[in-house]
């Protein structure tokens, strides 16, 4: 197949020019599979929820700075099918103004539970403690329970979830 | 810095000498093109494992969510059109070229001793890939899937003797459903992934350790090496056909039909293209001749195909040889039975007026083609359905459609404590009107 006059160097560079398109093409196939699998892997990793306002109690219902836990229910898209999930916020009533405190504990997720003995939030995990208003007060947590948009019309109070 | 690192890898796994061993296959002279096929079998087998990963990321197999899931990647998730697309269609590539592998190797008489074994796995693999598509498509659970899958088990039931226990073992139960779509589901992504996968070790391994067959001719002399001087054919013949299909893919949708309904009297159910030959076979073979077409003449063909390179012992490759030209024969006669067959199976197709056999009304039909897929879970309509909502039967004496309407739309809104998820966004406008004004008729 090859001539003797063929020099052994230009050879090694047929090789080498034969080997770079052979990378390339493979390179190519790869990278466009990696693009359309790896796309639709990793896309929906990065969709954010939709947030809705929702009716969660009655204005005249709630005591003044004591938090009132609401189960709220939020019907969201989960991949194929629609889901209804239940979210605990807490509500706090200190004078004309309402806060809406998400239950969830900030130091790792999990769900926190009023305590109306010591009127404190308190998370069972690792001993996270929070006061009527979200602010820590003991434990590991890094941060104050997180605060909803919350908003009052003709008594009702709704949360932005 | 990286040689280094190379250095110490390969002194600790001798890796490099794995590649070179695998790189460095001495070649026949004048190995060619056509030796190129078993390359571009093997891309397609690896585009469908990686595409076939992707998808089981969001594929749901139970009959209530099969098809909302394959939707789901259809329409919602970002690229997951063309990652179906890609599956779906590179099945039909992985056949053709398979069955074009096998042409080649026919033709240049490669499977004769001492490679009988190594034909005999490749027939093997073309089952085994058959196998594959015949489960993939159960898998969406629209029509086709439902339709194709009952034709498949009946045609299983024939098996003489024990066609009862087969049909039972491949439905996992007396009715197709949840437990067949589980079990050919675990067929589709285990089974038939490691049985392939055992297959195309022994058969490359086989063909390593026998050589290439290399071309009719013998020229005496070394051919040049597999790499880079063949591997740089394989590599165009790979990237031509990635190329084709990824063409083919993207301005292609990869079908898929309303979602399977039993009840449904007006889908005629058709087979992939590749099943079509076996289809018509049977159109051929009524009452109780049916098991020659479902039993004796595929069996005829695997048997052939298996046995060949035992009928076929001559050492000669010419396929117009005297001693092959029955065999050639046989095998252009079967080849040219298969095409023929497909052909007349895509023309014979009942026609559009036969179809509708009876439809209530139009609407009243997609009534209850939502309320027996999605209502059915939950609610009951005269005594049959779930019991989580509230009985249907006679919904239509205490609401008008509008308020019913509503209520699909947006359960929540009716009623503070329903636990009904909302339809708005999940049925289109004409079949929640076709609902609503169903369930308001029932009084």
């Amino acid at each position: 197949m090859h001539s003797n006059s063929e020099s052994a160097s230009s050879r090694r560079a047929r090789r080498a020019f034969l080997v770079r398109i052979i990378q390339s093409i493979h390179a190519l196939m790869g990278a466009t599979l990696a693009f359309v699998v790896g796309g639709a892997v990793v896309a929906p990793s990065f969709t954010r929820r939709q947030s809705t306002w929702l009716p969660a109690a009655e204005w005249s219902g709630l005591e003044d700075g004591t938090p009132t836990p609401i189960a709220l229910r939020v019907a969201r898209s989960d991949g194929a099918i629609e889901v209804i999930d239940r979210r605990l916020v807490y509500l706090v009533r200190s004078g004309h103004t309402v806060r809406a405190l998400d239950s969830t504990c900030t130091h790792l997720g999990c769900r926190t539970r009023f305590n109306p003995d010591t009127h404190r939030i308190e998370c069972p995990c690792h001993g996270g403690m929070y006061d009527a208003t979200g602010k820590v007060i003991g434990g590991p947590p890094p941060s104050p329970l997180q605060t909803l948009p919350t908003r009052v019309e003709n008594d009702r109070v709704f949360v932005e979830v | 810095m990286l040689n280094r690192l190379k250095e110490w890898f390969d002194s600790r796994t001798g890796y490099r000498a794995l590649v070179d061993t695998i790189l460095h296959e001495p070649l026949p002279r004048g190995t060619g093109w056509f030796f190129t096929t078993g390359s571009i079998v093997t891309l397609l087998i690896g585009v469908q494992f990686v595409t076939g990963v992707g998808l089981s990321m969001y594929y749901v197999p139970s009959p209530a969510l099969a098809y909302d899931s394959v939707r789901f990647i259809m329409t919602t998730l970002p690229l997951g059109w063309m990652l179906r697309g890609l599956h779906f269609w590179g099945a039909s590539f992985l056949v053709v070229t398979t069955i074009v592998h096998m042409l080649r190797v026919f033709m240049f008489g490669s499977y004769k001793a001492p490679r009988e074994v190594t034909w005999i796995s490749g027939v093997l693999m073309l089952l085994v890939i058959l196998g594959f598509a015949l489960s993939g498509y159960l898998l969406p659970w629209d029509q086709k899937a439902y339709w194709a899958t009952t034709v498949t088990i009946n045609v299983a039931r024939s098996t003489p003797l024990m066609g009862e226990y087969i049909a039972s073992l491949m439905r996992g139960g007396p009715d197709l459903g949840a437990l067949t779509l589980g079990r050919w589901f675990s067929a589709h992504v285990f089974l038939l992934p490691m049985t392939l996968v055992t297959l195309i070790a022994a058969h490359i391994a086989l063909m390593r350790k026998h050589g290439i067959s290399g071309p009719l001719r013998v020229t005496p002399g070394t051919g040049s090496a597999f790499f880079p001087w063949h591997v740089v054919k394989d590599t165009v013949m790979m990237a031509a056909v990635f190329a084709s299909l990824f063409a083919v893919a993207a301005l292609v949708r990869a079908p898929l039909d309303e979602i399977a309904n039993p009840a449904d009297a007006n889908y005629i159910p058709r087979p992939e293209w590749y099943f079509l030959s076996l289809f018509q076979v049977l159109k051929y073979f009524p009452g109780p001749l049916e098991p020659i077409a479902t039993m004796v003449v595929p069996g005829i063909a695997i048997g052939f195909l298996l046995l060949l390179p035992f009928l076929d012992r001559s050492s000669d490759r010419y396929p117009w040889s005297r001693s092959r030209r029955a065999f050639t024969g046989a095998f252009v006669l079967l080849g040219a039975g298969v095409a023929a067959l497909t052909l007349i199976g895509f023309s014979d197709r009942p026609r559009e007026s036969q179809r509708a056999i009876s439809a209530p009304s139009e609407n009243q039909a997609i009534a209850m083609d939502v309320f027996n897929t999605v209502c059915f879970a939950c609610h009951k309509l005269d005594g049959t359905g779930g019991t989580v909502g509230p009985d249907l039967s006679h919904v239509g004496k205490s609401r008008d459609a509008a308020t019913i309407r509503k209520i699909i739309e947006d359960p929540l809104n009716a009623f503070d404590d329903s636990e009904m998820p909302p339809f708005e966004k999940r049925l289109s406008s004409d079949q929640l009107d076709a609902l609503a004004q169903y369930l308001a008729s029932l009084k």
